[in-house]
């Protein structure tokens, strides 16, 4: 079998190089990791608290913010201190508390409290949950002040009233609950969803990356000599072919297996997730192909896979999940189904968040097998001329 | 010397401008993937809060139709669905996801809020009372913001209960408890919270991949200079240079030099044109000037130090853009990887990236001052790695 014997050639000679071990093995899992960590760092937000009193009203803010779930407040000491630590990412928020907080209070004057957050959509919200505990505290205060302005006591004196009336009244009270089907990625653990963003990135990448190798064996004229022999070009495409796609199936394995075994990723179905791999790294393979076929210096190729295979990769929503997408904007989220990436993130999210099976994946499957046919197509037409030349 | 240098430095650039992989991986590859950051991460800066909450309201009385009316018909982006029973809200709030994931936005509501009969009056009264609000699961911010508008609102009326018992004991008698409550929430906060984080130093999203996707190309684009030093040296044009009254010092600064001017370009067509693209906000010229001028001497002694150690120029390649893409990300040039905390947040501190980042954002401040650090960590980086590099390199150069 030629064509086998031409992908051995080109598997071996790919991995002699070192460096590609690195970026097929090490570099996604060193990222998936990366991800993770940065995912698992966030889930519990810091809020840094500094207070320049220590009385009795800034201890109790303290003490509600410490009981408020979905988030961790943490004392601070130095208010630049905090605002640098909100700004090199340690906290998600910091509220300064100004000093004198309460003997102003008490004095009837007013207090600002500083707030700061670190910007990004993740801590969004955090801004109203302080606010409502702030005005919590605050009740008290505003209605020792009514009750004085309007002449009924002295500041103290309704102060000691409403504290008893606050304890004897019950509160107008929320009942929240929830309907409806959860939110697309709820169902996803830590690393779910990037391990399925990076296998999507990787394969496409490195597999892009080997349309240089195609470029070399022009260049050094293998494919010329190749031909002298009774090699029909048609041999040699499906050999070179059948390299990118066992490399990008080596790659895909592994980073399957590998995010399996070290960080626990759910794939959902195997034989799904085995078949989206297969059929992502056919379209992989032809999309190699076709920019083998049309670029002819390996470096030039080297700098454009790179851009393609990450500029896809942010587009079709490897980077920031398809459903962060929507969120943003509809035009985004269309362009995104331009790239097959993001159909092969349809496969595999919805094996995993909708217990999908293979049947319910296969418009997804059919979609990208259709990427490779054109690309596959395109490329032989113009590989039968540039290959021999 | 110096003549011989410029004049070798001349001849690369030259070359460099012929050669098209050079734009590709300079600009081409750089920006565009500014641009694709810039299309994807722009809505975000733009993004606008926009939800629909049904309201049931079957009290209908004065202390509902506040929240309804001027509360929620005030906040902005929030359209209100009134219905007249609690199973029209709740077959509202109660969606299916669509298969492409996300709710189906026609006909929902991210949130259904109820008053109760006698709402009203209960509220004036001593008697509990409860506000119910019932968030669609497929918006979680959306659902969740409506709770805490409604929880603000309770807490308000609360503070407004207590005032009013605060006052008649006060007085020894019974007021307009309406009429009072009304004055009550009209009283100023004595507390107000400050937003401050539009002060701080932070980079926006699509300033972040701009620079980011800039400092991760430099340490590629200034490659080509140095490794051509091995390229030349294998091809044997090097043994003929340096058979003519040329120094091997010579020979080493102009490389250097050729590299330095590409990276150099590379940097500023990207700070000019993201600028003025995709509205990334790099801050003052000056001091992005001296942040680029720091991470080209890094990204020079990196590649110096791993071309100094590589046999060729094919592997010298490869172990760049090998330590490129790790040192890429652990600094931070993909993910804001200083939300990893722990080890992961310090790493970044180790890579020129890192203190590239950190630099721009600090710059924030329109204060030069604070990017000395950041620019010495940078040189640092470069002199360090590139005395040895530059120290191997010129030995390899013996004929």
């Amino acid at each position: 079998m030629k064509p086998v014997a031409i992908a051995r050639v080109n598997l071996v000679r790919f991995f002699r190089d070192r460096s590609a071990i690195f970026s097929v093995f090490l570099l996604p899992m060193l990222i998936v990791l990366l991800l993770g960590a940065m995912q698992g760092g966030a889930s519990v937000p810091k809020l840094g608290f500094v207070s320049a009193a220590d009385d009795a009203l800034t201890s109790e803010l303290l003490s509600i913010l410490q009981g408020v779930d979905g988030f961790e407040a943490v004392e601070i000491d130095g208010e630049d201190s905090a605002v640098r630590q909100v700004e090199r990412g340690g906290l998600q928020a910091a509220v300064i508390v100004p000093a004198g907080y309460e003997s102003t209070l008490r004095s009837g004057g007013d207090v600002e409290i500083r707030l700061v957050i670190r910007a990004g959509q993740e801590v969004q919200g955090i801004g109203e949950v302080i606010g409502a505990v702030i005005t919590r505290q605050a009740t008290l205060l505003r209605t020792a002040r009514f009750a004085a302005q309007k002449g009924a006591g002295t500041f103290d004196e309704a102060l000691a009233v409403a504290e008893v009336a606050q304890v004897a009244l019950p509160p107008v009270s929320v009942e929240a609950t929830i309907a409806g089907e959860p939110f697309v990625l709820a169902g996803l653990g830590q690393f779910d969803i990037f391990a399925q963003g990076m296998l999507v990135l990787f394969i496409f990448l490195t597999t892009l990356n080997g349309a240089a190798n195609l470029i070399q064996s022009r260049q050094l004229g293998v494919t010329r000599r190749m031909y002298s022999t009774p090699t029909p070009v048609r041999t040699m495409l499906a050999g070179e072919a059948l390299s990118r796609f066992s490399i990008a199936i080596i790659q895909g394995a592994f980073i399957f297996i590998g995010t399996w075994l070290v960080f626990g990723v759910d794939w959902g179905s195997p034989i799904g997730s085995t078949l989206t791999i297969i059929a992502f790294a056919l379209v992989s393979t032809s999309a190699a192909m076709l920019l083998g076929a049309l670029v002819s210096n390996d470096q030039q190729a080297g700098g454009i896979s790179t851009a393609l295979g990450l500029g896809l990769a942010a587009l079709g929503g490897c980077m920031f999940p398809l459903a962060v997408l929507e969120m943003l904007s509809d035009t985004v989220y269309r362009v995104a189904h331009v790239t097959p990436h993001a159909w092969a993130l349809e496969a595999f999210q919805a094996l995993v968040a909708e217990d999908a099976g293979v049947a319910d994946i296969a418009g997804f499957l059919l979609i990208l097998v259709g990427y490779a046919a054109v690309f596959g197509v395109l490329a032989t037409w113009r590989l039968r001329k540039v290959l021999v030349r | 010397m110096v003549g011989a240098a410029w004049t070798i430095a001349r001849k690369d650039l030259k070359q460099r401008l012929r050669d098209r992989s050079a734009y590709i991986i300079g600009i081409v590859a750089p920006l565009g993937l500014a641009l694709v950051f810039g299309f994807v991460l722009n809505p975000l800066s733009g993004y606008e809060f926009d939800a629909t909450y049904a309201v049931a309201d079957l009290d209908g009385g004065p202390v509902s139709r506040i929240f309804v009316d001027n509360v929620l018909t005030n906040a902005e982006g929030i359209e209100v669905v009134e219905v007249a029973s609690v199973a029209e809200a709740e077959a509202l709030v109660d969606t299916e996801v669509t298969p492409l994931g996300g709710a189906d936005d026609t006909n929902t509501a991210d949130a259904a809020i109820i008053f109760p009969v006698g709402f009203s009056d209960d509220v004036q009264s001593e008697r509990p009372v409860t506000i119910r609000v019932i968030g669609n699961q497929g918006s979680e911010t959306d659902a969740g913001i409506a709770v805490a508008l409604v929880e603000g609102y309770a807490s308000e009326l609360t503070s407004v209960r207590v005032a009013v018992a605060t006052v008649e004991n006060l007085v020894g008698g019974e007021v307009d408890r309406l009429a009072t409550g009304v004055e009550v929430l009209q009283t100023p906060n004595p507390v107000t919270l400050r937003d401050d984080t539009a002060s701080t130093k932070q980079l926006d999203g699509v300033t972040f991949y701009a620079a980011g996707m800039a400092i991760f190309f430099l340490f590629f684009t200034v490659q080509s200079g140095i490794t051509g030093l091995l390229e030349e040296r294998r091809t044997g044009t090097l043994a003929r240079l340096l058979s003519s009254p040329i120094t091997r010092a010579s020979v080493l600064a102009g490389k250097m030099l050729s590299s330095f001017v590409v990276g150099l370009v590379s940097m500023v067509v990207l700070f000019v044109a993201t600028t003025f693209a995709v509205d990334a906000d790099w801050g003052p010229p000056i001091g992005v000037g001296l942040l680029i001028l720091a991470a080209i001497v890094a990204a020079l002694g990196i590649v110096s130090l791993l071309a100094g150690f590589a046999r060729s120029a094919e592997q010298a390649a490869a172990t760049g853009s090998m330590v490129g893409m790790v040192l890429g990300f652990l600094g931070g040039t993909f993910f804001d990887v200083s939300q990893a905390g722990g080890i992961l947040a310090t790493l970044r501190f180790a890579t020129p990236h890192g203190w590239f980042m950190q630099g721009l954002a600090d710059l924030r401040s329109d204060d030069l001052g604070v990017i000395v650090v950041p620019v010495l960590a940078m040189v640092a980086f470069g002199v360090v790695t590139g005395a040895i590099g530059l120290a191997r390199l010129r030995k390899g150069l013996l004929p």
